[in-house]
């Protein structure tokens, strides 16, 4: 098995609609104290923070490299500071490339969004698509995951029913975490009676806009007692990227999930992630997704996303006990947000959600439309 | 910019701001000429891996599946195509290029192996569905974007030939002792099947005019079986060196008849004996001989053949077609001896008298078959009352077919087809539409020749049907 590197401590801020009276950089500053706090850690050029990745989109911040906008307020001033402009679960990616390649030993892992800013997330999204033969067309990605929700729920047998589930058992979830973006508490008719949004997605199908920020500290395994009794470890990361043009793949056959999966799982020598893993959070921008990213970690057999639901497996591997991504964080972050859930869990901090005993855990994001990019870390107490 | 207060935070202001920065995209050689292609010829091209044999589409310049470089493999695939997912975008914003509720659907064009996003309109969304047919909706004005196709809607439904061919009778030939008595009341036979004929290439058009136009034997085979496919039963074929020059050479002839033979074994093939400019009479004549197809051309006048201008008048190439009595009856000869039946091209009248009094060296075989030949610059204009005065000249078991330079095409087959005659259409006559669009191929031309004879209630004739009704027999 490969070294890994120790999460010490992480911090956020609540998730929420929409943070008018704070700026991105307010939100920021919360988590930094909390880290602060938390670890006592240094900006020691000895012995302290001389490393500093930050996740953000420049579009989400209308502004161009807009980490720019808030490097003081995470210390990176006269420090090494790279931001990372996708999806946040490879920031962790990156550090732990930083510190086992022996670069730094101790970087502090920054992240923020604030969806509330733009007029339209989908915007932000259509201009992800090249100028010529897909953003014209007025391609975003919501109308994107429709296509492929259309396409997977026909191969695995799911029903608007099993979406409803989906997105009730969330909503109830997001109402355990403290952290949760508040949300009205729905019935699975009502999600069944929510208006078509992109056939076949229905409005509640789809996450929330969400604005949210948090901050991990992260170091090397020998040094994780100095800043904390109780560190979680990433033992292993991977990550996919699939092809670009919609038709040049089969949406449904989850080629990049399955790969990023893979080569985590290989990293931290996980046999069979149903029996070596207690705890999973997946990054369901919509219902579908949830079934489908199981599948793709392997804990639901291919094309039976259906009967994974109406088998309780959602219970069963515990996932997404954090609410998911469908309960509300911003594109962006999904991942960093489903890293902190296992965190919670694995250092024995997830209060009334916690799963007793939990080992190991696996954290998954995507990005792009239809999943193009996809990333998987496997983390361990 | 405009400030405002924030109910409850009196001392704070937010600002409201845009991006919005003005940009040029270079679209890449192959993304600019994919655009421009549909801009200009509204035809959609895509690029074919020759290590993967996918077609890709949107275009591009290596496959990332064996990284071959695939930048100048580029292949027509068809304005129609087959819709394999969609979405109806049910919210309004301002990336959006419809209202909502409009369909988004992934749509995989005949010829493409790579489905492409793209709006689906003119339909009832609920009568969307995987599956459907449909076929792009060019715009009208350009933007060099993928809305150059503006849309796609439901393909009109459309019967093959070959479908309503295999359902119905077959002709049989009756005896008609009559025929010309009809034909003169302008009451012709209008079950008697239409045999339509698609010239692929001629001499003079060029792959600079139409990229469908074929040189090699590949391209004529391509070419012969879509034509076959949308309704032909013969095809006329020049054929061309490599770099498009018309060719006497028999080895290069002999590989276009024998790849169009091989692609699509039951066309007729008629081969040309004038082949191009500046031919001598054994060069014409012996590729003939030495090839022997089921029909070859047999033209009746010495006569101007050239380029001029339709506007001005102003001449471009002068040149004149030779066809003296003598060539006009060792060709007849040498084709009946070899069992090719001679297609005689009458330019105007008077060749058509040629090939009458040459006939009476008893020379042609019944049935004869003449082709009305119009616009030629150098022959007769397409006339109607002088179609009917040819028609009427004809020898009574003789056939008629008839074909028009330009925009005579379409109106000279069509008054063809109404007295009982037979078309001809193809890019060696002319490259457009009756829209005025450049076609896709002859067998584009075909399809509106088979809409007329679908118009008139005629059959269109089976290749073996046509054999019956030329007098030929089958290679
Ligand atoms: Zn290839």
């Amino acid at each position: 098995m490969a070294n890994k590197i120790a999460i010490c401590a992480v911090a956020q801020i609540k998730n929420d609609p929409n943070y008018h009276y704070l700026r991105f950089q307010n939100m920021l500053l919360e988590c930094f104290e909390s880290i602060m706090k938390q670890t006592k850690v240094t900006f020691d050029m000895e012995k302290g923070i001389r490393t500093i990745i930050t996740c953000s989109d420049d579009m989400f911040d209308a502004r161009t490299i807009s980490n720019n906008g808030m490097t003081d307020v995470v210390g990176a001033h006269f420090r090494g500071e790279e931001k990372m402009a996708q999806e946040s679960i490879n920031g962790l990616g990156y550090a732990m490339a930083c510190i086992l390649s022996g670069h730094d030993d101790l970087i502090l892992f920054m992240g923020h969004c604030k969806e509330s800013q733009g007029e339209s997330r989908r915007m932000v999204s259509n201009l992800a698509y090249d100028p010529f033969y897909c953003r014209p067309l007025g391609m975003d990605y919501h109308n994107v995951d429709a296509m492929q929700a259309r396409a997977y729920m026909e191969k695995s047998s799911v029903t608007d029913e099993h979406l409803a589930k989906v997105v009730v058992r969330s909503r109830k979830n997001g109402k355990n975490n403290p952290y949760g973006r508040e949300n009205k508490i729905v019935t699975e008719k009502e999600v069944l009676q929510s208006p078509m949004y992109s056939d076949p997605l229905r409005e509640l199908y789809v996450y929330p806009v969400t604005d949210w920020a948090y901050g991990m500290l992260l170091c090397s395994e020998e040094r994780a007692k100095e800043f904390t009794k109780n560190p979680v470890y990433i033992t292993g990361y991977g990550s996919c990227m699939d092809t670009y043009f919609l038709g040049d793949k089969d949406i449904t056959s989850n080629f990049s999930l399955k790969n990023a999966s893979q080569r985590a799982y290989a990293k931290a020598g996980i046999k069979d992630p149903k029996k070596d893993i207690q705890l999973f959070e997946l990054s369901d921008h919509a219902a579908y997704q949830l079934p489908m990213w199981a599948e793709g970690v392997g804990i639901a057999d291919e094309g039976k996303g259906g009967k994974w639901i109406d088998d309780g497996g959602m219970d069963k591997f515990n996932v997404n006990l954090s609410g998911g991504q469908l309960n509300g964080n911003p594109l962006l972050l999904g991942g960093a947000a489903r890293a902190i859930e296992c965190y919670y869990h694995l250092s024995n901090q997830a209060g009334d959600r916690q799963v007793k005993g939990a080992k190991r855990a696996v954290a998954q994001a995507n990005y792009g439309g239809a999943g193009q990019h996809q990333a998987v870390i496997v983390m361990e107490s | 910019m405009t400030t405002k207060q924030m109910k409850g935070f009196e001392d704070s202001y937010v600002v409201e701001g845009r991006m919005a920065l003005p940009y040029t995209y270079f679209a890449g050689r192959v993304g600019s000429k994919f655009i421009t292609t549909i801009r200009d010829q509204k035809k959609i091209m895509g690029v074919k891996c020759p290590t993967c044999n996918v077609v890709y589409l949107p275009p591009r310049q290596v496959c990332d599946k064996d990284f071959t470089d695939i930048r100048d493999k580029w292949v027509d695939v068809s304005n129609t195509g087959t819709v394999s997912n969609f979405t109806v975008v049910r919210y309004d914003d301002k990336h959006l290029p419809r209202k909502a509720p409009f369909v988004l659907a992934l749509i995989k064009l005949d010829g493409a192996d790579t489905p492409f996003m793209h709006i689906l309109e003119e339909c009832e969304i609920v009568e969307v569905k995987i599956g459907m047919k449909v076929e792009a909706v060019f715009a009208k004005e350009t933007t060099n974007t993928i809305l150059d196709i503006d849309h796609f809607k439901p393909a009109a439904e459309r019967i093959s030939v070959h479908e309503i061919n295999a359902t119905r009778k077959q002709w049989v030939p009756v005896d008609e002792p009559d025929t010309q008595g009809k034909r003169k009341g302008g009451k012709p036979d209008m079950s008697k099947p239409v045999i339509i004929t698609a010239a692929l290439s001629g001499a003079a058009t060029m792959k600079n005019q139409i990229s469908s136009v074929p040189y090699t034997p590949a391209e004529f085979a391509e070419e012969a079986y879509k034509c076959w496919k949308a309704g032909a039963a013969m095809v006329h074929v020049h054929a061309r060196e490599d770099a498009g020059m018309a060719t006497h050479e028999h080895a290069r002839i002999k590989a276009t008849y024998d790849a169009i033979k091989d692609k699509c074994p039951d066309i007729i093939i008629c081969l040309t004996s004038a082949v191009g400019m500046g031919k001598t009479a054994e060069q014409r004549l012996s590729q003939i001989v030495a090839i022997k197809p089921e029909v070859a051309s047999l033209n009746t006048n010495s006569m101007n053949f050239g380029i001029v201008d339709r506007k001005t008048g102003k001449v471009f190439i002068d040149y004149v077609f030779e066809n003296t009595f003598t060539m006009v009856q060792d060709f007849g000869k040498a084709m009946e001896e070899n069992g090719v039946k001679p297609e005689i091209e009458c330019y105007d009248m008077g060749g058509l008298d040629n090939a009458m009094l040459i006939g009476r060296q008893g020379i042609f075989t019944d049935p004869m078959n003449f082709n009305f030949v119009w616009g030629v610059a150098g022959g007769q204009a397409f006339r109607a009352e002088s179609f009917i005065a040819m028609m009427n000249a004809l020898p009574a078991k003789a056939n008629f077919t008839t074909c028009g330079v330009g925009t005579d095409q379409f109106p000279c087959i069509m008054q063809s087809c109404i007295l009982g005659g037979h078309m001809r259409v193809g890019l060696e006559d002319n490259i457009k539409m009756p829209n005025g669009d450049l076609a896709k191929g002859s067998y584009e031309q075909v399809e509106v020749a088979v809409a007329i004879a679908n118009n008139l209630g005629r059959p269109v004739a089976t290749t073996d049907e046509a054999r019956l009704i030329m007098g030929i027999k089958k290679r």
